[in-house]
This record gives C-alpha cells, sequence and structure tokens, in this order.
C-alpha cells in the first residue's frame, strides 16, 4: 500500500511535476490519524498594553491612573464593550464579542513572569523559552510529543522570516513568511540542490535543508492557486496578523499534520501617542482572531489559540500619552474546546501598594500555567516538567472543558 | 585486575573526553593556511570577493591590505559608484532640504478650499451667518449660482435652513467633488489622458527596448506624469523614470529609495569595503526605523554625519553623534520628554490646561519618557547584563530631558529646551549628578557610558560576534577589551587588535557566520561580475528575504546570529534567488555568465567561491546534473544557492 512516507523519502522526481503528490493519497494518510488538535500562539511583540486591551472600567483607579489615555466605560460610542461588568473589551475588538458571547473566548487577567526584567528582548527570550531567567529553546517545541519517522515535516510552523525561540528545540519546525514560497522556481536544479543540502557536512545548513524541501514537497502540490476562507471570512482587515492567520488556516485544513503553529504581531510598545495606535493595531487583531475562527468554522473543536505578549505596560500613563514597561499582562486563550466567555486569574488590584514595584500591574497567574493546561489538556502533552523545567505549577485555571 | 579496568577505562574516556575538549579549544587555535586567510580577510573586511580580489590581496600581502582598508582616506574610490549615486539626490542633502524638496503631500491630495472670507464680503458674511432669515434668504439669493454653489458647503449646517437650500447644498457637495477629482486628474493624470490605446500595453508590458523607446520619445513634463501613473513597481529597470514618478506622486517615498538603493551602490561598488560594511554594523546597532513618523527624511543626514565619519574614530564621539541627532531622538522618543516639575510650571496663562490655545498647540508632552535612557544603556552601550538598574534608567531619562529637536518636519535640528529639563539631582550608576546641571547631565551620562568597563566588553562582543564567530572565545574579547580600554574606545585600534588576532585568522572563525538577506544578495553580485544598472530589484529581493533595509522595527537592528536566518522559506528564497539572477533575470542586474564560458564544471565553481567547494556539494553538482549541459548559467545558480555560498 503506497503511504505518504513513501513519497516524502522518494527522489527528486517526484518535485519533477507539479501536484506529484496525489491530494487523495494525503487525504488517506491522515484519515487514519483521526483529527488532531492544534495548538497555535500569538505573540505580541513590543509589552502591550493589556489595561487598555481588556480594561478593568470597574476599579476607578483605573481612571485616575490614566486620566487620558484610559478608554470610557460602557455607554458611548468609545467606550468598552462591556463583558462581564468589571472588564471590557477595547471597542476596536468588536469582532471578539461575539466569540465571547459564543463562550470560545477567555481571558486570563494579571499573567506573566515571575522574572523582573523589563528589558524586551530578554523578556521575550525567557517567555518565549518558557524559563523565565534562562534562555533556551521553545516551549512549543518542547510541547510536542515524540515524533516517529511519519512525522509531518510541518508539525510546527511559525509564520515568518524567521524560526522564532518559541519553536526551536529538538523537533524539526519551519518558519516562512509566505507559503507561496515553498516552491523551486527552477526545477533543473532541483535534485542537485536537494542531495547538496542532505549530504552536506555542514550540520546546521543540512538540518535547515532537509527541513526545506520536505516541507516543500509536501505542502507544494496541497497549496496551488488561490483560498476561499469559509464562511465569508474575510482577513484583509487583519493586517499582517491576519494573512499569517489565513496561511495557518490554509495548511490546517490542508491536513498536512499542522500541530503547533506560531505567529506575531508587533508594534505593540507605545511609549507615546498610544490611543490611535494601540486602536488600529486592536482593529486588526480583533479582526485576524475572528476571521481565523470564522475560517475554520467547525474545526475550531480540535483548535486552541492563546495569545501572549512578555510583559504589561505602566499602570499609571507617562508624559507622553503611552505608557512605558511594566510587568503583569493578559492573554486570550480561543477556540472549540476552551470554556470561554469568563474572566479568569486573580485580579490584584490597582492602588499603589497593588501595583509590583509601586508602577505595573502584579502577576497572579504565572504564564506558564496557562500554557500548561493547554498543552496538558488540549494536546495531550503530560510531562510539563520537561516543557517547563523547574516550574511547580499553581491552582489549576479550569479553562478547557473536560 | 581492577587496576587494568581503570586504566582501560580512565583511557577510553580520556579518548572520548580529549578530542572533545581539543576541538573546543583547538577550533581557535588552529591556523588557517595562507590561501584561506587571503579569503577569510575578503569575507570578513568586504561584501564579498569579486573575480581578481584574491589575487590582490595576495599581491599587497594580508596584513598590508587589512591595514589599508582601516584607513579608507588612503583609498581612490570607485568612480562608476559616484555615477551611480549621483541622481540619488536626497543622500546629499540635509534633513530640512529634504523636508522641503520632498516632505510635502502632494497638491492633488489635499482638497482646495476657498475660505469664506475671500468669497464674500463683510456685510454679506454678517448676512449670512448672522443675519435674520430673510437677510440670510435674501443675500444668498443675491449671490450668483456659481458663487452660491461655492460657498453653501462652506456655512454652519443652521444656515441651510430651508429644503431648496439642502437640495442646492447636495449639488453643490456634489459638484464640488466632481471639481476636485478634475483637479486631481489634472495632477495625478491617469495612462489614457496620457498615452494613446496603442502605447498604453507598450509602456505597461512591453520590451525594456520598446519601453525604453517610447520613454525617450516624450517629452520631460509628460515623462514624468507617465512615470507617476506607471508606478514604481512597474519600473524597475527605469531609474530615473522611475524617481522622476515618485516625486511627482509620493515624494516621502524617494527620501527611503535613495537610502536602499544608495547602500546597494555603494555595498556593490565602493572601494573602501570596510568603511561600507561599519556603517552598515553601526547603523545596526544604534538602529532607527525608516518607518517611524517622518524618520525616512532624517535618515540620509543620521547615517552620513552622525555614524559614517565615526566608525573608524572613538566610540564615545560615534556615541555622542547619535544621541544628539534628530532621528535618534524622535525615534526612542526623548524629543518629547519633559520633566513633569516643567509642566506644571507651563500650567499658567495660556498654557494652562482647558484654555483653547493649549488645544491649538496640539499634542504635547506630558512628562518623562524613560525609551531612550533604557535602550542607551540595553542596546547601545552597557548591554542588558551591563550592570544597570530600572531606577538608572529612570534617572537617565532625567538627564536626557530638553534634548529636543528645533522645528521637527521643518529644521530638524538638535536643540536643548531648558525648559523641559530636569535640574534637580541625580544619581546614576551609582554616581551623584549635581543639581543645575542643564544639558551637561546628558553629556556627562554620554562620557559615564562611554569609559564604563561594562560598554568596553558589550561592544566588543558585538564586533566579535560580526568579524568573527558567533561564540568568540573569551582570549580574543579580553584582549579587544583590552585595547578598547587603553586607547579610551579607539574604534580602528580595537578593529586592528582583532583583525590580527589568531582567533580570526583560525578554525574556529573560517565560515563560521551564515549571510544575512544583504550580505549574501551583495555577495552574489559582486562573484558573478553583474553590472548593476537599476538596484531596485535586488532591495526587493533582500527585503522578501526578511530583511528590509532600514526597516528594522525595534530598536534591537537584526539580529546577528546565524541560526536567526535558516529557516525554511529564507532558505527557499535564497535559492530561488540565485537561480534567478544567474538566468540574468533580475531586472537592472546584467550578468556576463559568458565569461565563465567553455570552462569545466570544476573551474567555473573555483571562479565563483574563490576556493573549491565542499566534496559534498562537488559531488551534488556532479551527479545531480543528470547528463544535463553545465551551462555556466546552471552552475553559478547551483553554486550560489550551495550551503557554502551561505557563509562566509
Amino acid at each position: 500500500m503506497l503511504t505518504r512516507r513513501f513519497f516524502l523519502r522518494g527522489p527528486a522526481i517526484v518535485m519533477a511535476g507539479a501536484g506529484a503528490l496525489p491530494f487523495w493519497l494525503a487525504r488517506a494518510a491522515t484519515a487514519a490519524e483521526g483529527k488532531r488538535k492544534i495548538l497555535v500562539a500569538i505573540f505580541q511583540r513590543g509589552a502591550a498594553d493589556g489595561l487598555n486591551v481588556v480594561v478593568p472600567f470597574a476599579d476607578k483607579r483605573y481612571y485616575e491612573l490614566r486620566p487620558t489615555i484610559g478608554i470610557p466605560a460602557p455607554g458611548p460610542q468609545n467606550g468598552v464593550i462591556d463583558l462581564d461588568g468589571h472588564f471590557g473589551l477595547n471597542p476596536a475588538l468588536q469582532p471578539l464579542k461575539a466569540l465571547w458571547d459564543k463562550q470560545q473566548l477567555a481571558i486570563v487577567e494579571a499573567t506573566g513572569s515571575p522574572d523582573p526584567s523589563r528589558s524586551h528582548f530578554d523578556a521575550q527570550d525567557y517567555m518565549e523559552s518558557g524559563t523565565p531567567g534562562v534562555k533556551s529553546d521553545g516551549w512549543l517545541n518542547r510541547a510536542l510529543t515524540p515524533g516517529g519517522p511519519d512525522t509531518s515535516p510541518v508539525r510546527a510552523i511559525a509564520m515568518g522570516a524567521q524560526l522564532p525561540r518559541t519553536l526551536r528545540g529538538v523537533h524539526s519546525a519551519i518558519a516562512v513568511a509566505n507559503i507561496q514560497q515553498l516552491r523551486l522556481g527552477d526545477q533543473n536544479g532541483a535534485s542537485a540542490l536537494e542531495s547538496m543540502y542532505a549530504n552536506t557536512a555542514d550540520a546546521k545548513m543540512g538540518h535547515a535543508g532537509k527541513d526545506a524541501f520536505s516541507a516543500m514537497k509536501m505542502i507544494q502540490s496541497l497549496t496551488q492557486g488561490n483560498y476561499t476562507p469559509a464562511g465569508g471570512a474575510q482577513y484583509g482587515q487583519g493586517g499582517e496578523l491576519g494573512r499569517s492567520l489565513q496561511q495557518v488556516a490554509r495548511l490546517i485544513k490542508a491536513d498536512v499534520g499542522v500541530e503547533a503553529a506560531f505567529a506575531e504581531v508587533g508594534g505593540w510598545d507605545h511609549h507615546g501617542n498610544e490611543p490611535p495606535q494601540l486602536t488600529n493595531l486592536l482593529r486588526q487583531f480583533g479582526s485576524a482572531l475572528a476571521a481565523f475562527a470564522l475560517d475554520m468554522g467547525d474545526r475550531m473543536e480540535d483548535i486552541v489559540l492563546v495569545t501572549m505578549s512578555e510583559f504589561g505596560r505602566t499602570a499609571e500613563e507617562n508624559g507622553n500619552s503611552g505608557t512605558d514597561h511594566g510587568h503583569g499582562d493578559l492573554m486570550m486563550v480561543l477556540g472549540g474546546p476552551v470554556r470561554g466567555g469568563k474572566v479568569y486569574g486573580r485580579w490584584p488590584g490597582l492602588e499603589k501598594e497593588q501595583l509590583y514595584e509601586g508602577r505595573d500591574l502584579a502577576v497572579t497567574t504565572d504564564f506558564r500555567d496557562v500554557l500548561g493546561e493547554l498543552i496538558s489538556g488540549h494536546l495531550g502533552q503530560q510531562n510539563l516538567g520537561q516543557v517547563f523545567p523547574g516550574h511547580k505549577p499553581g491552582e489549576p485555571l479550569g479553562l478547557l472543558r473536560s | 585486575m581492577k587496576r587494568l579496568l581503570f586504566t582501560v577505562t580512565a583511557a577510553t574516556l580520556l579518548a572520548i573526553g580529549v578530542p572533545f575538549l581539543g576541538s573546543a579549544v583547538g577550533r581557535f587555535d588552529n591556523r588557517l593556511s595562507k590561501e584561506q586567510e587571503i579569503l577569510q580577510a575578503l569575507n570578513r573586511l568586504t561584501f564579498g570577493p569579486r573575480s581578481g580580489d584574491v589575487e590582490t590581496v595576495r599581491r599587497m600581502g594580508v596584513a598590508k591590505w587589512i591595514d589599508l582598508q582601516l584607513h579608507p582616506e588612503r583609498i581612490p574610490e570607485n568612480p562608476e559608484l559616484e555615477a551611480k549615486l549621483k541622481p540619488l539626490e536626497s543622500l546629499r542633502m540635509e534633513s530640512a532640504e529634504i523636508f522641503k524638496q520632498y516632505g510635502a503631500v502632494p497638491r492633488a491630495l489635499v482638497p482646495q478650499f476657498t475660505p469664506l472670507n475671500q468669497l464674500l464680503s463683510q456685510e454679506q458674511m454678517r448676512k449670512i451667518l448672522n443675519g435674520t432669515a430673510e437677510e440670510r434668504q435674501s443675500a444668498l439669493n443675491d449671490l450668483d449660482p456659481e458663487k452660491r454653489r461655492k460657498v453653501l458647503p462652506m456655512v454652519p449646517p443652521a444656515v441651510i435652513s430651508t429644503p431648496e437650500l439642502q437640495k442646492e447644498l447636495a449639488e453643490a457637495r456634489k459638484a464640488q467633488q466632481e471639481e476636485q477629482q478634475k483637479e486631481f486628474r489634472r495632477l495625478m493624470p491617469p495612462l489614457p489622458d496620457l498615452l494613446t490605446a496603442d502605447q498604453i500595453p507598450i509602456a505597461q508590458r512591453g520590451t525594456p527596448e520598446q519601453r525604453q523607446a517610447l520613454f525617450a520619445s516624450l517629452d520631460p513634463v509628460k515623462r514624468q506624469q507617465v512615470a507617476g501613473a506607471l508606478g514604481p513597481q512597474s519600473l524597475s529597470g527605469f531609474p530615473e523614470m522611475r524617481r522622476a514618478g515618485m516625486a511627482a506622486r509620493q515624494p516621502q517615498q524617494v527620501a527611503i529609495a535613495d537610502l536602499r538603493e544608495g547602500k546597494l551602490y555603494r555595498a556593490l561598488y565602493s572601494n573602501r569595503q570596510l568603511e561600507e560594511v561599519l556603517v552598515d554594523f553601526w547603523f545596526n546597532h544604534f538602529n532607527v526605523d525608516e518607518a517611524k513618523g517622518s524618520d525616512r527624511m532624517m535618515l540620509a543626514s543620521y547615517e552620513r554625519d552622525a555614524i559614517r565619519p565615526h566608525v573608524l574614530g572613538h566610540f564615545k564621539d560615534l556615541l555622542l553623534a547619535t544621541a544628539r541627532h534628530p532621528a535618534m531622538l524622535f525615534y526612542l522618543d526623548n524629543w518629547e520628554s519633559i520633566s513633569p516639575d516643567a509642566l506644571q510650571t507651563l500650567q499658567v496663562g495660556p498654557f494652562a490646561t482647558g484654555m483653547n490655545l493649549t488645544q491649538v498647540l496640539g499634542r504635547q508632552a506630558h512628562g518623562l519618557n524613560e525609551n531612550y535612557g533604557r535602550e542607551l544603556m540595553e542596546l547601545h552601550t552597557l548591554g542588558v547584563n551591563g550592570g544597570y538598574t530600572q531606577q538608572d534608567v529612570i534617572e537617565v531619562a532625567r538627564c536626557f530631558t530638553g534634548w529636543t529637536i528645533r522645528q521637527p518636519n521643518v529644521k530638524p535640528e538638535f536643540q536643548f529646551a531648558s525648559f523641559m529639563h530636569d535640574n534637580g539631582e541625580k544619581t546614576v550608576l551609582g554616581r551623584k549628578i549635581p543639581a543645575g546641571g542643564g544639558e551637561q547631565d546628558g553629556l556627562r551620562v554620554i562620557d559615564m557610558l562611554a569609559h564604563h568597563p561594562s560598554t568596553a566588553r558589550f561592544i566588543s562582543g558585538k564586533l566579535a560576534r560580526y568579524f568573527v564567530a558567533d561564540d568568540p572565545p573569551k582570549a580574543l574579547l579580553d584582549k579587544m577589551v583590552q585595547t578598547f580600554t587603553k586607547t579610551d574606545g579607539d574604534l580602528r585600534a580595537v578593529l586592528e587588535t582583532m583583525f590580527t588576532s589568531r582567533e580570526f585568522f583560525s578554525e574556529g572563525a573560517w565560515q563560521s557566520k551564515v549571510k544575512t538577506p544583504f550580505e549574501l544578495v551583495v555577495s552574489a553580485v559582486r562573484a558573478t561580475q553583474a553590472d548593476t544598472t537599476d538596484s531596485f530589484a535586488l532591495v526587493q529581493r533582500i527585503a522578501d528575504l526578511g530583511e528590509p533595509l532600514y526597516g528594522k522595527v525595534e530598536p534591537t537592528g537584526y539580529v546577528d546570529n546565524s541560526e536567526a536566518w535558516l529557516s525554511t522559506g529564507g532558505l527557499l528564497g535564497r535559492i530561488n534567488f540565485a537561480t534567478t539572477l544567474s538566468a540574468g533575470r533580475i531586472v537592472g542586474v546584467k550578468i556576463d555568465a559568458s565569461r565563465l564560458d567553455g570552462k569545466d564544471t570544476a573551474t567555473m565553481e573555483r571562479e565563483l567561491l574563490n576556493r573549491s567547494p565542499s566534496p559534498e556539494t562537488q559531488a551534488a553538482i556532479e551527479n545531480g546534473l543528470g547528463g544535463k549541459p553545465a551551462t555556466p548559467a546552471l552552475i553559478t545558480g547551483l553554486v550560489i544557492s550551495s550551503p557554502d555560498f551561505q557563509r562566509r
């Protein structure tokens, strides 16, 4: 019986014609595996201002601390969208309200890392490593269960030109800015090239090359032509994230074995003139997430999407209608298996003595507890000690339906 | 018996252990061959050897060649470079001039309205705006219809009190819109207004020769309009037309286009290669993003006046130049950082909150901004583990209040605004800075940071990581730190220490760095002896591979560790670039593959790589050809795609 494995190991003649991998074959090979569970991680780079993304409008200290950039309470057109009487969505996140009402969207407040760094780059590295204070390989790579010879070369994908730390590690992961790039323009030297990279003594190059060619073969025939999202979903308003998530959606639907996906959005570092910039970003952010959920439709039952940022921002606004680097932030969790429509985590309050170092939102839920629950409950990786070495999990949050 | 076992075990462990130890220590101790030294010097001090470079260095001697590169003023510049840079005028302008020439939004995009007081007399205005209903009606009726049509959209809604007036207003608005569209079309005509039906397909899709002939046949005014209508993306290969079109339609883009295309030409053609490599390195270290606000209009000056003059000078001068440059002051927000106390004093008279004037003044600063203070220490000098605290960040930010820009967007120069400055006493890194220091506070911080031991180590580390290996040995770093400290941060001396070290010419440093997209593209064009008449397409390719020039959003600049660039899409992108380049299909880059005609595969490979490729690559090429003829184009493509060529 021909298997997908045969084609993956085959010689370069497989690449000689487009559509070399029969569509039915890929389907047949994966059908037996059942519906794969997928975790999508979104990193907001630059320290997103959680307090203005999900606003604690019932806490009057919020308005004392943010006289200029505070978002009005529910009511006026530019007021927050009430979620539960205490917290409200930034109005630019309107597209997420439906997901909240459908109980697919949950929010975890006051999340973050025990590490005190306020350096973007260190804090991002620590969060992506899942090891505060130490830079290592990625938590999402470690979260993958051991693979085998039939493991899809695209089980872990990152949208972007460079592989993020989150997905670095022993398991193969690929990074692509655009899946249309995953093809060789000229087939003439294809077999020579593949052999060059397969046999090179340069280990890192060889590894990169092997990943590139097997991913390319896998995806090439399954992603020809244009893609029409389901349900009328429109990614166009979602900016860069919309484009990334559209490709993630396409790959998931192509049944090529995606288990872990990563995308990032930059530009959250609003030291000055925050309100209009944050509004723009959130419009795209909300639109992209909503489009993805709509596009995936019923498949959302197998998908959990989680967002994070390296830290939050100062509770008090600064001199330039902006905020500086802070500490606690929030995470969003979206998906069919999520027990949504609820704000999780213990709200620490905004009084001066309740703030971290008197200036930032405190952290009451370690980000690894959020991720850990999703990794074990959704991806099925029970060995959390390996994913987050040295971390003792806190109280379970109950983010997923059992 | 036990003894034997012990000995055997020890021997085995030693046998396993020693090679491991040997390789860890030995890599940087094993000296390269003389031939390798030449290539090493070229790979690291230039953007890639061209044909004949190896011979030049061999004749001069590596040490002498390196010394020459360390003194660019002794190297006559390539006249070809000057010719290629000539049309990129903004590169030679002051920021104020760039704003003036390229900063305005084109007239066509700004709707033109005639104000009421130019359309009506005082009496008419009084009647229409403030008079009774009859006065208003009669005054409006007295106007001729043409004038009424212009007036109606300008008056407050309350004046439009009757249905007839409303109807007229709707028609007037429509007429106004049509007029604006007409004006837009006049100032920015589309192709059908400029060319005949036969000419349009030629302009858009003709062969380069056909297009060239058509464009040459037009008078300069029409040519510029056609260029504007076509847009920059469809004018690859026509640099002058493209630039003229952008100047007419999107003038701000000219500034960034000049920078990018200029950077390519310099890397490709300059004889002062090390200087160009250093300008690239230091710009990245003191990164500014062109996309933030109008930073792109200030980058020509930033690179030319703040970075370039100091790359072989003293670090403290380079640091100060970047700290005072409006591009950096704007990028990291220091220009609007103001002492909170200053604001209190300002809350008086016309500047008190709530007064109309403050609203008229628009967005204004409200207090301290920590951004520059932090990145100055974290990224520019001490490094993240260099020994500063959050409190230091705040204190440094206080020191720099008042370091701002005179007339941003018009005449962006450094200005110290004493009323913005926090004049209190500060403590930075344990040292007290007395009150009343004014501008000196910032200068003292610069001086402290430039001379801090962590800075010597951080900067030496960055240089070593860029020029030697991702993991430079401590012995080398110690030597460089010593030079840095001894010479008060003389960058030329530090580079000399590095370039003459045995670590630089060791196996550990050989082919140890993966080329960034910029380095790959430039080295490929240099290796193939191609002539670049338009670098626009190359700029696009580099951006597609993940490194848009001048476009790194974060102040860290592009990462300097090799792994980062080895992604799946990136690798396939590089291979596709190599194939397209070798087939002569990169517009604006003329490759002369015929110079390799008649040579055998091994010779071709050696000419492109300046050495023989690895046995694996050679075998792969030989076997992979599968009987197909080894044309220069095919071999060139394969060599540039190879793992060997991805490294420097």
